[in-house]
């Protein structure tokens, strides 16, 4: 087995020819659940792409003004707290709590990729904390997340189908992209939360704890889409 | 198939971590910018950035065998083609729409959404 | 070298169910998963069917059914399109013969993980029934089937006017979501079973062409169905919570809709995206099916084994970027024609080497006529002739005249509806004394050829003149009958009253072929292990039908590809995949 866990060691294409041209497995040293996640990978990768081709697409094509991202997300900071008057006037902080969310998410990643390190060092309880940590750090993400959306439903007035600012697509693409990358910051975070109990359970004392870098892989995903969510839509 | 798995020491990771965090806040940053070519670079040019290191150290796709590299890196090269594309149509379907439609008007209050289906004619 | 890789599954045992829901039903074995596939597909394929014969009698007899008006035409026509392309053609090539094929010619006991693969089934079947489900509501409520036309294009799609704008197109929107879900699972089982779980010595050059197109079609698939997904969804936003991502500022029946600013366009772009990999998705399995069955049934090794495997590649890495040559007369951008029509008629390159390929594997071969190996000519013929019409309509300025015609639908028919079907027969006429131990009737099977091939070609010949004509697609007869008596010339009515009755001949002769299929699976000829004399690993099975797990006790071993027939200096005509070279003398 020393050849599958000797990484590329010869040239790139001595490597990718040997390997694509082997029996039994191509992808040399990887777990039958890893490859799968991979793939599914790829195929999610073209699910947000197309999305944000979409949102690409119609927003350089509506003639009706953009909103500025920048002040619809602002935040302000409370001028008071539990009246305790600590400031003269609330500060509006452009796209503060993006901010926050996007380091919360980059900090779940961490911990994973802690996680992930402690699997291979047969660290079970090591595993299990820093997944419950990860998956804490994705809950409150989306909780977040849902008091952007109230904020923004609420407070602001801004629908899926229109808004007084500008484009309907605006709130369109909105909801339906930050939507759909919740629903896969929350999938994650079941999964993570179902894969840590079983690691607690014992389930997989016999493998070699792929079972943790797999849905490692899969968070790790999440939070690369959110790195494009981000730069596209809140900066942009 | 029993292999060791991707092992690397735990300091790589808190390196990556802090980059990814100084990479974040400078993208936050750039939202104090003016709009304009140079922003959009920046916006990219990090976005970019963090999305290797997740994928290269996070993903542990670094230490991978370039048979799986390839395999995962070519596909999306289809969506450059189709993300090209679409600037170019949408461009022009932009184009046309002023052309015909007159200058991009000021924004006007949507109505209240009805349903399409639940109106009665007049 | 280090020591040799051991296949995973020798490490872990199988496990095998014990009741007789778990053996037959809820089932994680590979081959019954095959079967439920493979009969479901028919089932909704038959509904297909009838569909397309009500049409048929309509345009031939506009008053022969006066309950079968303008609009039940046109849910027809969208319910045909999308059952034949999806439900029919992608399931029955990727779920049933994707299913039985890729573990029995890898080598595997499995697929690598049964119990998604067992999901995939139950919620294609979900998706199946949610399409279907509007046919029992029509019934008792208001709600009709979308009639939209199977590419959905909107605004038409969810405006007023159009049948089953306000819940059929629901329908079917969701139907096509589960259903991407179902193919995902499977796909993503049926990539991983080729990548990661092959036996020892079969390296990828040495997997029979079938599943190669397999392979390439499902990877094509889970990149493909994404972009149908996303259009989906946006679309049931659109008409739904009334979003408008693809919905302009639009008056409709004198009314302004609330919708503003959408593009349209974006659906046809994304919607092909996802259409053009799809045709490649169904061509795919077949163009492989058809590369063993004429090696097997013509004695001889295919010829340019390794040109066939990166012709297949080719075809796949090319259909991703040719998706607009579906759009020339949609009005996107006027360069996008010269872009599109230079990748599609690029297309024919690898597509020539394969028919090249097919004939000269032919050549001076000791060719059976089998009913497989008619079917597997038949395809040829087909594809050819729909191919070359492809090149037609890919040149932008022959397609402006012929757009929307029915040199279109005979086009699209021959190449994607009726080949892939030829494919499908072969594949099933060759397969199934392995999956049920018993040979299917040679007279009747050649009676089904024979009527099927020669009325496909009288149904689909003719409609090519009458789209030189003008007569437009998806127009209902009557109807123009009345605004415009001499809309249709009377040569175009009697072709169509000529193709209807070949379609009807054509659509009666199927009930031979699901005849063939039950009588044979009580009273056919016992089959043995390798009627054929075949050499994929699929016919080396110990028992015949293989039991759960393929192998027995030890997987085989694959020494050779599977294409050794006839070889000179060798004593028998064909040599299995596993039998060992010999020492060289």
């Amino acid at each position: 087995m020393t050849e599958a866990t000797v990484p590329n060691q010869e040239s790139v294409f001595t490597s990718t020819a040997r390997d694509w041209s082997s029996d039994i497995t191509t992808f040399k040293g990887v777990p039958w659940g890893k490859a799968m996640m991979w793939i599914f990978l790829v195929s999610d990768t073209f699910i947000f792409t197309c999305f944000l081709v979409s949102y690409m697409t119609v927003r350089m094509t509506v003639t009706d003004p953009w909103p500025n991202p920048s002040e619809v997300f602002a935040l302000a900071i409370p001028h008071e707290l539990f009246g305790w008057q600590f400031l003269e006037a609330p500060i509006p902080v452009p796209l503060l709590l993006i901010a926050i969310m996007t380091f919360i998410l980059i900090s779940s990643s961490g911990t994973m990729a802690m996680a992930v390190n402690m699997g291979y060092q047969r660290n079970k309880k090591g595993v299990i904390w820093l997944m419950l940590a990860t998956a804490a750090f994705g809950a409150s993400f989306v909780g977040m997340q849902a008091f952007e959306w109230y904020k923004l439903i609420v407070e602001e007035g801004i629908r899926p189908w229109g808004n007084s600012m500008g484009a309907a697509q605006f709130g369109s693409f909105f909801f339906m992209v930050t939507g759909f990358h919740g629903l896969h910051v929350s999938a994650g975070v079941i999964y993570l939360v179902i894969v840590a109990l079983r690691v607690g359970l014992g389930h997989y004392d016999k493998t070699n704890f792929e079972i943790v870098e797999i849905t490692g892989l899969y968070w790790h995903f999440v939070d690369l889409v959110w790195v494009f969510i981000f730069a596209l839509f809140y900066l942009w | 198939m029993a292999t060791e798995g991707q092992q690397h020491p735990i300091k790589i990771y808190v390196l990556i971590w802090i980059l990814l965090f100084v990479f974040s806040a400078v993208s936050y940053a750039s939202d104090f910018l003016d709009d304009g070519v140079f922003r959009a670079s920046v916006i990219l040019l990090f976005m970019i950035l963090k999305a290797a290191f997740i994928v290269a150290i996070f993903m542990h796709m670094k230490w991978e065998r370039f048979a799986l590299i390839f395999a995962i890196l070519l596909p999306p090269l289809a969506l450059l083609v189709l993300l090209t594309l679409m600037a170019i149509e949408a461009d022009y379907a932009w184009a046309t729409r002023v052309e015909y439609m007159g200058e991009p008007i000021a924004p006007e209050p949507n109505p209240p959404p009805t349903h399409q289906h639940k109106e009665s004619g007049h | 070298m280090a020591t040799a890789e051991i296949p995973y599954q020798e490490t872990v045992p199988l496990h095998h169910p014990k009741t007789w829901l778990g053996k037959w039903v809820f089932s994680q074995d590979h081959k019954v998963i095959a079967v439920q596939y493979g009969i479901t597909a028919m089932a909704v394929g038959l509904v297909a069917l009838v569909l397309s014969q009500l049409m048929r009698i309509q345009l031939a007899w506009p008053d022969a059914m006066p309950w079968f008006g303008p609009d039940e035409y046109l849910s027809a026509i969208t319910m045909h399109g999308m059952i034949m392309v999806i439900y029919l053609l992608t399931a029955f090539l990727l779920g049933a013969f994707g299913n039985f094929c890729v573990p029995l010619m890898c080598g595997a006991r499995d697929m690598v993980f049964p119990f998604v693969n067992m999901l995939s089934y139950w919620v294609y079947l979900v998706s199946v029934i949610v399409l279907l489900a509007v046919y029992p509501l029509m019934l008792f409520t208001d709600v009709q089937p979308t009639g939209a036309g199977w590419t959905l294009y909107p605004p038409q799609t969810i405006t007023a006017g159009t049948p089953g704008a306000d819940w059929g197109i629901v329908l079917m929107l969701a139907s096509l979501a589960i259903f991407i879900v179902a193919f995902t699972m499977g796909g993503l089982n049926y990539i991983t079973t080729i990548l990661q779980a092959r036996t020892r010595g079969m390296t990828l050059m040495r997997m029979p062409l079938t599943v190669w197109g397999i392979f390439i079609a499902t990877f094509l698939g889970l990149i493909a169905f994404p972009a149908l997904f996303v259009s989906a969804v946006m679309m049931l936003l659109d008409r739904l919570i009334g979003t408008s991502f693809f919905m302009p500022a639009i008056v409709s029946l004198g009314q302004k809709l609330s919708y503003s600013g959408g593009q349209p366009l974006l659906f046809q772009h994304l919607f092909w995206f996802f259409g053009h990999p799809e045709v490649y998705i169904v061509a795919l399995p077949a163009f492989g099916v058809v590369s063993d069955l004429i090696s097997v049934h013509a004695r001889k090794n295919i010829f340019g084994y390794r040109m066939m495997v990166w012709a297949i590649v080719a075809i796949g890495v090319l259909s991703l970027i040719v998706w607009a040559h579906h759009m020339y007369v949609a009005g996107m951008h006027p360069y996008f024609g010269f872009f599109f029509a230079t990748t599609t008629l690029i297309i024919a390159v690898p597509t020539a080497i394969k028919v090249y390929n097919w004939t000269l594997t032919l050549w001076r071969a000791n060719i059976k006529l089998t009913v497989p190996m008619l079917f597997a000519l038949a395809f040829v013929l087909t594809f050819i002739m729909g191919g070359i019409t492809g090149l037609f309509l890919g040149n932008v300025i022959i397609d402006i005249p012929l757009s929307d015609t029915y040199f279109v639908v005979a086009h699209f028919h021959m190449v994607m509806g009726v080949s892939p079907i030829l494919a499908i027969f072969g594949g099933i006429y060759h397969w199934y004394p392995k999956l049920t131990g018993r040979m299917l009737n040679d007279t009747v099977g050649k009676w089904h050829f024979y009527i099927t091939f020669i009325g496909t070609y009288v149904i689909y010949f003719p409609m090519h003149y009458l789209g030189f004509v003008g007569v437009p697609r998806r127009y209902y007869e009557t109807a123009l009958g009345e605004v415009y008596p001499d809309f249709y010339p009377a040569s175009a009515h009697d072709l169509n009253v000529f193709i209807t009755c070949a379609a009807l001949v054509v659509g009666a002769a199927q009930i031979l072929f699901i005849y063939n299929l039950v009588h044979s699976f009580f009273w056919g000829r016992k089959a043995g292990a390798n009627p054929w004399g075949a050499n994929s690993l699929e016919w080396r099975t110990p028992d015949t039908p293989p039991s759960h797990g393929n192998w027995g006790e030890q997987l085989p071993s694959v020494h050779r590809w599977a294409y050794d027939y006839g070889v000179p200096g060798e004593e028998t005509d064909h040599i299995p995949q596993d039998v060992p070279r010999r020492a060289a003398s």
